[in-house]
């Protein structure tokens, strides 16, 4: 377990190695001029020129690179050029904002997705098979700006049951903010929830028809029994690789609905500093949302492992 | 942030309230005395940068500056000025150098009394260009570095690089960056919101909110903040701004549009506050190379414009007419004897066949903001009517614009485009760079001796009367030049809950809280 380990967190910093190159060229090939982003096209030139001098936009890549790399790997993110306050600074409430709503949406999508998928498989071919399979379908096909439209529309503005953004006030308490969460959260349930119960549900069908299975029925088992100690435990597997990849999506993927819901999240600080060419933030900004990434499938890696132990002994081996 | 989330407009309508009549309108909110106290809420556009008075070029920004900050002098929504800082001002005899008259007994929020000494190194902090100030746009040609000097605790003196009679308004809320700061003052604004305003810094939570208490220690008796706190919410997209007034989650808006914000027109909910502004699109068309080198073709595709159209189709009437000048028709120097251009098929098709020019391909270049794709498609089917082919080429703003400087910008360099210009309290600015021979906004390649003397002789002027006569004549000049189409000059629209009386909005985007408050 302990080399496998090794070798997935070895490949992961590989992978934010070599992400971290492909982030600082690609912010570097952007068009555009980072002191007239920020002053507007109808600054004077010369404010231009002074502000692009002060920011240190003006020095030659191979510098600035050199900078940004010596100041990354000191845990120093650099300043913002937009916002000139430290990059950690501007990140942090953002990335907290994130992981917020994406917990509260994988608190209710999660077990609503997996049992959704069970109940399906357990009836398969019937009504509430295609209910659920379809719905899902349906729901994860439809954009989430047009979810967004629907439950605003609904909850907040019609039934004011639920307030129209998803900015809660600053010191409010945790029970104040999942309300303000709510919406956005919804929107994402309806999106992921057909990933999740479909995965769910093919995981199911397949464990329920296993011999493992039968053989548990054959031994006197309850159907709850062999519900939750054979058939949940494999059918599980897949799942928890669509869960993980939508990790990174729930973190750094919601330009759309952060603005929508004028939530200040990863997705508004990125799109903004793309925007804005604010290259110290958005290189530190796109790295953070890979190391994310990184961490939810290697997280997926190792509860694979445990629920799998062959994966384990093949790395092993 | 630039997105547009069309469908966001489809709720906002959908919860408009449904009412056919028009919700009240015209340039104030409504007239009932407000109760003292209760906690303002404002929710204004996008953060989109740092909080610093010197680089601040966006409405959101300058909306806060002008909460805690104040300025010499105050543009008010009938673009005249109202004594600040500055108690009064003087012209020399040939208004190339101003005096201006420090109020005494104000203090910065830090308790620190504000001196003359103040007021100039605020000043000289915009007009040195190594500062890289966003006010320089409007300094570059009139303030040398170091311009400005205290010549007393009570005086300040600046002396311009030619005569101005406008030159207050260029140091008044106007030039939105120029809030008067500490001479200590030492770029860090964000972490202290000082200046010497009615509202002072509570809290501060970027891109998200701020939150301004009464300032115990302001010096106008007049202007006390009626209401505890005010606090200022974010937004990055318009539509988002507008649920939020219509939900609840605040009690005003200082701007929206009417593409983005229509359904508050009809909510009868909601107060609409409209001020007339000189903001306006300008549509160059290329003096200097074909096909609009020829005056004839430049007049014809005026004509062709139906500017009543429009002004109803695009703004709902909350617009008004342009007439090919910059000189909008509420800026006080203004000639409004002068004939308006209205549409004439028949003149522009004679005026093509005369210049020969009736087989007429030209691209249309912009940008994908506002109103103006709708604005660009408008224009094409209206050139058609006198067989003008229009192609469109509208991009994003970075594209457009690119490095805002001769050869290397699609908006300088291109035979048709369409540019959006904010609103001014005075036309200097907008009669000089888009528009004389070295101006360095000249899209359209316009370079006219005349003209370039009026503009000098305008800014020149010291009294209206005389502002008035220059104007009226660049006015006929440039109808008949026609370098640039002035369509229309929209109004600046904000909203409030319909329990919410006394703000003060200007067409710059200012909106002043101190004498808002809730009436129930």
């Amino acid at each position: 377990m302990r080399r496998f380990l090794l070798r997935r967190l070895v490949l992961a910093l590989v992978t934010l190695f070599l992400l971290s190159i492909i982030v600082f060229v690609s912010a570097q090939v952007l068009p555009g001029n980072v002191a007239r982003a920020i002053l507007g096209p109808f600054a004077d030139q010369r404010a231009v020129t002074a502000l692009n001098k002060e920011l240190g936009a003006d020095r030659p890549l191979v510098v600035r690179y050199g900078t940004w790399v010596g100041g990354f790997v000191q845990g120093d993110l650099g300043e913002s050029f937009s916002t000139r306050r430290p990059v950690w600074e501007v990140i942090k409430p953002a990335l907290i904002n994130s992981a917020k709503l994406a917990a509260l949406a994988f608190v209710l999508v999660v077990p609503l997705g997996i049992l959704g998928g069970v109940i399906a498989a357990l009836r398969e071919g019937r009504v509430t098979d295609r209910l659920i399979s379809i719905g899902g379908l349906s729901a994860t096909a439809t954009p989430e700006f047009v979810w967004a439209v629907v439950v605003i529309l609904v909850l907040a503005l019609w039934l004011k049951v639920l307030p129209v953004t998803a900015a809660f006030p600053a010191g409010s308490g945790p029970l104040v903010q999942i309300r303000y969460l709510l919406l956005p959260a919804i929107c994402l349930v309806f999106v992921l929830f057909g990933y999740i119960a479909r995965m769910a549900r093919a995981g199911t069908i397949e464990a329920l028809g296993a011999d493992y299975t039968r053989t548990a029925i054959l031994k006197g088992l309850s159907q709850r029994q062999v519900l939750t100690r054979h058939v949940l435990r494999n059918s599980l597997l897949p799942t928890i690789a669509v869960i993980a990849t939508q990790a990174g999506y729930l973190i750094g993927g919601l330009v759309v609905l952060e603005v929508i819901f004028n939530y200040q999240g990863i997705g508004q600080i990125l799109f903004r500093a793309a925007e804005q060419k604010d290259f110290p933030l958005l290189q530190s900004a796109v790295l953070l949302v890979g190391l994310v990434y990184l961490l939810a499938t290697l997280a997926a890696d190792i509860l694979y492992s445990i629920l799998n132990p062959r994966i384990r002994l093949q790395g092993e081996s | 942030m630039g997105m547009s989330i069309p469908l966001l407009s489809f709720i906002a309508a959908a919860c408009g309230g449904g009412g056919e009549t028009p919700a009240p309108s015209g340039g104030g909110s409504n007239n009932a005395k407000p109760q003292a106290g209760g906690a303002l809420r404002t929710g204004i556009g996008v953060q989109a940068g740092a909080l610093d008075p010197v680089t601040v070029n966006f409405e959101a920004g300058l909306t806060v500056l002008g909460q805690s900050g104040e300025y010499l002098a105050w543009s008010d929504k009938n673009l005249e000025l109202q004594p600040r800082i500055a108690e009064s001002w003087k012209p020399n005899g040939d208004a190339s150098v101003w005096t201006f008259k420090i109020r005494q007994g104000v203090k910065f929020h830090d308790g620190t009394p504000l001196t003359a000494e103040d007021v100039a190194t605020s000043i000289n902090l915009h007009a040195d260009p190594d500062n890289g100030s966003n006010a320089l746009s409007v300094f570059g040609t009139v303030l040398k570095k170091g311009a400005a000097q205290a010549t007393d605790d009570q005086t300040v003196k600046v002396e311009l690089e030619a005569p101005n009679g406008n030159f207050p308004y260029l140091v008044s809320s106007d030039n939105y960056n120029l809030i008067i700061l500490p001479k200590t003052y030492d770029g860090d604004w964000e972490k202290t919101f000082i200046g010497t305003g009615p509202w002072k810094l509570d809290k501060y939570t970027p891109e998200v909110s701020v939150t301004f208490t009464k300032n115990p220690d302001y010096w106008d008796s007049s202007r006390q903040p009626v209401a505890d706190t005010s606090e200022i919410k974010f937004y990055a997209e318009e539509q988002a701004k507008v649920l939020g007034l219509q939900g609840g989650e605040v009690d005003i808006i200082n701007n929206f549009s009417v593409v983005g914000g229509k359904a508050l027109l009809t909510d009868p909910t909601i107060l609409v506050l409209e001020v007339e502004s000189s903001a306006h699109r300008q549509i160059h068309m290329r003096t200097d190379i074909p096909p609009f080198n020829d005056k004839r073709v430049r007049q014809a595709m005026a004509l062709l414009m139906d500017r009543d159209a429009l002004v109803q189709g695009l703004w709902e009437d909350k617009a008004s007419l342009g007439n090919d000048s910059p000189l909008a028709s509420v800026f006080l120097s203004t000639d409004t004897s002068v004939e308006q251009r209205a549409l004439d098929v028949a003149q522009a098709k004679q005026l093509l066949a005369d210049a020969g020019a009736e087989d007429i391909s030209v691209e249309l270049r912009g940008w994908d903001g506002f109103e103006m794709p709708d604005l660009a498609a408008v224009i094409k089917n209206q050139a058609q009517q006198a067989g003008i082919s229009v192609q469109l080429n509208i991009t994003n703003a970075t594209t457009y614009y690119g490095e805002s400087v001769f050869g290397e910008s699609p908006w300088l360099d291109s035979s048709f485009g369409i540019t959006e210009y904010g609103h001014r309290g005075v036309p200097n600015v907008t009669l000089d760079a888009p528009l004389t021979s070295n101006g360095v906004w000249n899209s359209a390649h316009f370079k006219n001796k005349t003209y370039d003397g009026l503009v000098a002789d305008y800014v020149a002027a010291l009294d209206l009367q005389n502002q008035k006569k220059f104007s009226s004549k660049m006015q006929e000049l440039l109808l008949d030049e026609v370098p640039i189409m002035f369509l229309y000059f929209y109004f600046h629209l904000g909203a409030t809950k319909e329990n919410v009386t006394g703000v003060e909005k200007t067409g710059m985007g200012h909106i002043d809280l101190t004498k808002t408050g809730f009436t129930g």
